[in-house]
């Protein structure tokens, strides 16, 4: 009987490549092998790239028989959101606009952990361009959520986080506009990171808000988040991306320094929140007594204006989204309508047809908010909440280290259950302010809520370019969690544990 | 229709001119590292960010950046330290992203000037009420339309709330300079410069099926990106110019400062310096504004002056008639001679402009504009002043010599430790001589191989009257064409001009004796006559003797 | 005030998205919506704060130098690979004025 990769996290994937424990070929194989029995009910990935992660794996191990060393994250498997460049795979962002598109580059951020040594398993199910928070406006099929298949994985990024809480792979790449992965890491027990705007680069992800969307990774466990982001760091900031800056980095170094001593914010508001399930409510006062435990200091905190950051968010993103979307008229690469006799018919029905309700009513949106005499009123008026927001942050972190909060108001929801957009939206309430401020924010699981039995979560968010001690906040969590409830923090969603996946 | 001259009687021409200038200097595009090229294959010069491709961002050209603050900085703008790209949003496939990253409300160069001297017949078309008091309320009535124009585009658009767009009404009225009318006809007027910004430029497409590549009746389209994203300055003038030869004047001028400062080849005919003219007409003496037209393909200088002088003429004869000027784009036909409407404005267009969140702002800094500053070459009026001073050549032959910065250089390389006549014979080579045997060769003056020496040493020869000027046209071909010294040319072939009186005398007597007739003509009164007696010598010396000294022989000999 | 169906029709044909008569109909309700849990934004035009199109801080005057990049270039054929329509090593497009009822 082998070991089952349900058993290891992604530094104990690389530890044992690098010992030679096992090889980064039998890694990709016992990943390639859980897909093949897990994804017919989890259905996260819209393509699997067997040859891309066999090679990958090749080359690793040729290094290791070469008797290099090896980098960071040698032979760890990763699940790659479809809204990545990924030059040898289609980038379909899950949608029929770009159902046949081929990279024809690679992001700079996959290319970063293609060079720390993962191994690209797949392309990752996501909202259409990112629009939702359940995955459900995916234009090819839906992604369950592994502790329930009865429910959505959350989203945008819910191919990602499914895939990590599946056990199908370690490590996954996902981005966050709104929370898209900070709120699937909750609904799937997983860790999420949504770091610092500007940390990591945006270069070769499809763009949703230029000035909201930031990369961040997905792991079962604080550590492997840190590690990822060490890796997506390095090299420092990225001269194809002009608003990426450079990063503190030493991240994983860092996430068991001690927080006593330290400040952990609460906003008191946030904790009497009209549609807060009592199950979370709950996960965050345990998270606060564990960090209380451990030495932290409990201030509340006031955030003013937050009350704007959801309106804020529908003004700045959907602007934002109409003009990166604009491009998409079937022109250059995309779907094209075929049969028409002009060029204005063909690029109206190219994006009729090639985008999804979601997309388009975005766009329409964006392209009404963007119209001579409304601008003003609304972006501009965006712009200068985000200002004030922006500074309610930078006031709380004066007395703060770190706030302390829910990511999602509820557990996973049921498929269907939130049917009106605009109710949908009221999902990201918690997750929402920080793209509008740019500073990072983490989610980290809780185990299972008393409720419900599916997973329950805390987020928390740190100063902007402080992300180094939001990890370490996050480990905390995770320690006292893992301490109280006497799990160990990497878990694979229950059904899914022990299906393939073992190293040959 | 009525000719121009006729019309502006009549009426008063309102011009203002939108350029825009390729950065053909730089090495690759503005957002991305392509080579820029106009000659090469199409799509070749392509990259995911200027083709558009889903998640590529763009980041500045540094160049780029410095090549726009010199070139305000050469129109005497104000450098503007804040500033952001902007989206300009429209659908059409020439548009890699359907939307131009161009600037907003502020742009790196505003409210600059540039004074151009009007002389010779072109200097009489300014109509007397553009002068003084009366064109000082006009020149603030269009400012006061300019600055609406910025605050409409600006509107919905402050950025750094207050500052910036109190930078809008940077003209006090009451101080505004005007044209000047000196003794001899000739006139200074100052044009001011609203604006020029940084954006990119678009890609080519051909329409396929259609007349003469035109747009219209075209079966398809086919785009090469290769132009996509190329740096792009767009100047925009107010409307101060009154004139189609002030506004060929100002592009001309515009022309040689940013050739000087080495920004752009400047070619008109390539179209890396283009030219849209927008212009209205009044009544002489009023100072309000009458509706404007906005030209296109004005894509030379006699274009954009007949572009420009048709237009006015047909809105002239549509106002007589007693019709309507309607607000549309027109097209500039130079084969046929008229402008035909492209398209009718019924309402402002609405590009959905917003600061570009892939673009961080400038804030530039003094040290920045300040090296700028400091590569920047003498500018072409200062040449020209300094050619005047210190060669004493004649203004406008010095105005020709500094427009072209290897012209200038050749210029002064020639004429070094001349001044006075000697220089004005190396000037006068340069500018006829020289000029026609390199657009009669298509060559460019480096290449062409021709040195300073040689020019030096063609006007010395023309000084000492060892050649004719009718000579040393055929020595300069000659030089140019086989790299050789003049005075070698002119000893080959026998050509130096014969100065000895005792040499010349027979030939005199001989040309007397044969043209009897035309001797007692001059003899009666006759001055005129002596032309013809001079070159018969001419023709008898086969060219050799010296045209004054045959004419004072033969003035001896007549009288 | 409600943006009406001809103003939505107005934005979709500015945005090049057809729409037909039960998806204008859909699309007027949900802009209608959506304008309207946007309104409580409306009250920050006035403040007295300067906006924020960038989250980044202090982060200006971004440039790179004017050097080939031939690394990022694209062969043509890649560069039309994903072309819906191409010709002669260039992408095509229907006529621009033709046919249909422009």
């Amino acid at each position: 009987m082998g070991i089952s990769l349900d058993t290891l996290t992604a530094a104990q994937i690389a530890a044992g490549v690098a010992a030679g424990k096992f090889t980064a070929t039998e890694v990709a194989r016992a990943a390639l092998s859980a897909i093949e029995t897990r994804e017919a009910d989890v259905q996260a990935f819209l393509q699997v790239t067997p040859e891309l992660a066999l090679e990958a794996a090749a080359r690793v191990d040729a290094l290791r028989a070469a008797g290099e060393s090896l980098p960071p994250l040698a032979g760890v498997p990763l699940a790659i959101k479809d809204n990545m460049n990924l030059a040898g795979t289609r980038t379909t962002c899950a949608s029929r606009m770009l159902e046949n598109y081929e990279s024809p580059y690679t992001a700079t951020c996959v290319r970063r952990m293609l060079d720390a040594g993962c191994l690209p398993v797949g392309k990752a199910n996501m909202d259409e361009f990112a629009f939702g928070s359940s995955t459900e406006s995916s234009a090819f099929h839906r992604t369950n959520n592994p502790w329930d298949l009865e429910r959505v994985p959350g989203g945008s990024s819910g191919g990602s986080a499914a895939a990590v809480a599946a056990g199908m792979t370690a490590l996954a790449l996902g981005s966050d506009t709104g929370g898209s992965i900070r709120q699937p890491a909750a609904l799937c027990g997983v860790v999420g990171m949504k770091p610092t705007y500007g940390v990591v680069s945006r270069y070769g992800v499809v763009a949703f808000g230029s000035s909201l969307d930031q990369v961040g990774p997905f792991g079962r466990t604080v550590e492997d988040v840190a590690l990822a982001l060490d890796a997506l760091t390095a090299g420092g900031r990225d001269p194809f991306d002009g608003t990426s800056q450079e990063a503190e980095g030493g991240f994983a170094a860092h996430i068991d320094d001690d927080i006593a001593g330290l400040r952990v914010g609460v906003i008191p508001a946030f904790m009497e929140a009209e549609g807060l399930a009592p199950e979370v409510k709950a996960a965050v006062e345990g998270a606060l007594r564990t960090l209380e435990a451990q030495g932290a200091k409990l201030v509340e905190v006031d955030l003013p204006h937050l009350d704007a950051a959801i309106a804020a968010y529908y003004v700045i993103g959907p602007a934002e989204a109409f003009s990166n979307l604009a491009r998409f008229d079937g022109v250059r690469y995309g779907y094209q309508e075929a049969g028409c006799t002009n060029l204005a018919e063909q690029s109206s029905k190219s994006r009729a047809h090639g985008f999804g309700a979601e997309a388009k009513r975005r766009q329409m949106l964006g392209a009404y908010l963007l119209s001579s005499g409304v601008y003003d009123k609304y972006y501009y008026a965006a712009q200068k909440a985000r200002s004030l927001i922006t500074e309610d942050y930078a006031r709380a972190y004066e007395q703060v280290d770190v706030i302390l909060m829910p990511a999602s108001p509820t557990t996973a929801f049921k498929f269907g259950e939130l049917s009106d957009p605009t109710q949908m939206y009221l999902s990201d309430m918690f997750t929402i302010s920080i793209n509008i401020a740019g500073n990072g924010g983490i989610t980290v699981p809780c185990g299972v809520g008393a409720d419900s039995g599916l997973p329950v979560a805390v987020q928390l968010v740190g100063r902007a370019f402080d992300d180094r001690r939001l990890l370490t906040f996050a480990r905390a969590v995770e320690r006292g969690h893992a301490q109280a409830a006497g799990v160990p923090g990497c878990v694979v969603a229950p059904d899914f544990a022990g299906k393939g996946g073992e190293l040959a | 229709m009525r000719e121009l001259t006729e019309v502006l009687k009549d009426w008063e021409a309102v011009i203002g001119l939108e350029i825009h200038t390729e950065l053909t200097a730089l090495d690759t595009k503005m957002f991305c590292g392509c080579k820029l090229s106009h000659d090469d294959a199409p799509n070749t010069n392509v990259c995911p960010v200027c083709l558009g491709m889903p998640g590529a961002l763009p980041v500045p050209n540094r160049r780029a950046i410095e090549s726009i603050v010199k070139a305000g900085l050469a129109t005497n703008c104000e450098i503007q330290k804040h500033s952001m790209f902007y989206r300009k949003h429209y659908f059409y496939p020439d548009m890699a992203k359907n939307f131009q990253t161009t600037q907003g409300p502020v742009a790196f160069c505003m409210h600059g000037k540039l004074n151009l001297e009007v002389t010779g017949r072109g200097a009489a078309e300014r109509p007397l009420c553009a002068f003084g008091d009366g064109e000082a309320a006009s020149l603030a009535s269009a400012s006061a339309n300019a600055e609406g124009l910025s605050r409409q585009m600006a509107e919905g658009l402050p950025e750094r709330a207050g500052g910036a767009l109190a930078g809008m009404a940077a003209y006090d009225t009451a101080d505004l300079a005007v044209a000047e009318r000196h003794e001899d006809g000739s006139y200074t007027v100052p044009i001011r410069i609203l604006r020029i910004h940084m954006e990119e430029d678009a890609a080519k497409m051909v329409h396929v099926g259609g007349e003469e590549g035109r747009i219209g009746g075209a079966a398809e389209s086919l785009i090469d990106y290769n132009r996509c994203g190329t740096p792009l300055i767009e100047l925009v003038t107010e409307p101060d110019l009154r004139t189609p030869e002030e506004a060929r004047l100002f592009m001309e001028k515009l022309r040689r400062i940013f050739l000087t400062i080495g920004i752009s080849d400047c070619s008109m005919e390539k179209g890396s310096m283009r030219c849209d003219g927008n212009v209205s007409i009044r009544r002489r003496g009023e100072t309000g504004l009458g509706t404007k037209t906005e030209l296109k393909n004005l894509n030379s200088f006699k274009a954009l002056h007949d572009g420009l002088a048709y237009e006015i003429c047909r809105q002239a004869e549509v106002l007589e008639e007693g019709g309507t000027i309607y607000q549309e784009t027109r097209h500039w036909e130079p084969s046929r001679k008229r402008t035909v409407v492209m398209r009718v404005k019924e309402t402002a267009d609405d590009y959905r402009l917003f600061p570009d969140p892939d673009l961080a702002p400038f804030d530039l800094s003094d040290e920045f504009i300040e090296h700028c500053r400091a590569e920047l070459p003498e500018l072409p009026d200062a040449k020209r002043d300094r050619f005047e001073a210190d060669f004493g050549i004649k203004r406008a032959d010095a105005e020709q010599l500094a427009g072209d910065p290897e012209t200038a250089e050749f210029f002064e390389a020639a004429a070094a430790g001349l001044s006075g006549k000697a220089a004005q014979t190396v000037a006068n080579l340069v500018v006829n001589e020289l000029a026609a045997y390199l657009k009669g060769v298509g060559v460019a003056l480096a290449a062409s191989g021709i040195a300073p020496a040689q020019v030096a040493s063609l006007a010395k020869l023309l000084a000492e009257d060892a050649i004719s000027s009718n000579q040393a046209h055929e020595v300069f071909e000659a030089m140019a064409e086989s790299g050789d010294d003049p005075a070698k040319i002119v000893d080959e072939r026998g050509m130096r001009q014969v100065s000895d009186t005792s040499a010349l005398q027979p030939i005199v007597d001989e040309v007397l004796a044969a043209c009897s007739d035309q001797a007692q003509q001059y003899r009666d009164g006759n001055q005129k006559v002596i032309g013809f007696l001079v070159g018969q010598c001419m023709k008898a010396s086969r060219g050799t003797g010296n045209p004054k000294l045959f004419n004072e022989l033969l003035r001896q000999a007549l009288s | 005030m409600a943006l009406t169906e001809d103003d939505v029709r107005g934005i979709a044909e500015y945005a090049t998205i057809a729409l037909d008569e039960s998806e204008l109909t859909e699309m007027t309700a949900y802009l209608n919506d959506a304008v309207e849990m946007l309104e409580p934004i409306l009250q920050y035009a006035a403040e007295d704060v300067e906006p924020t199109f960038h989250p980044i801080g202090d982060l200006s005057n971004v440039m790179r130098s004017d050097a080939v990049d031939a690394d990022r270039a694209l062969a043509t054929e890649d560069a039309l690979a994903n072309a819906g329509a191409a010709r002669d090593g260039q992408f095509r497009v229907p006529s621009i004025l033709g046919g249909g009822d422009r």
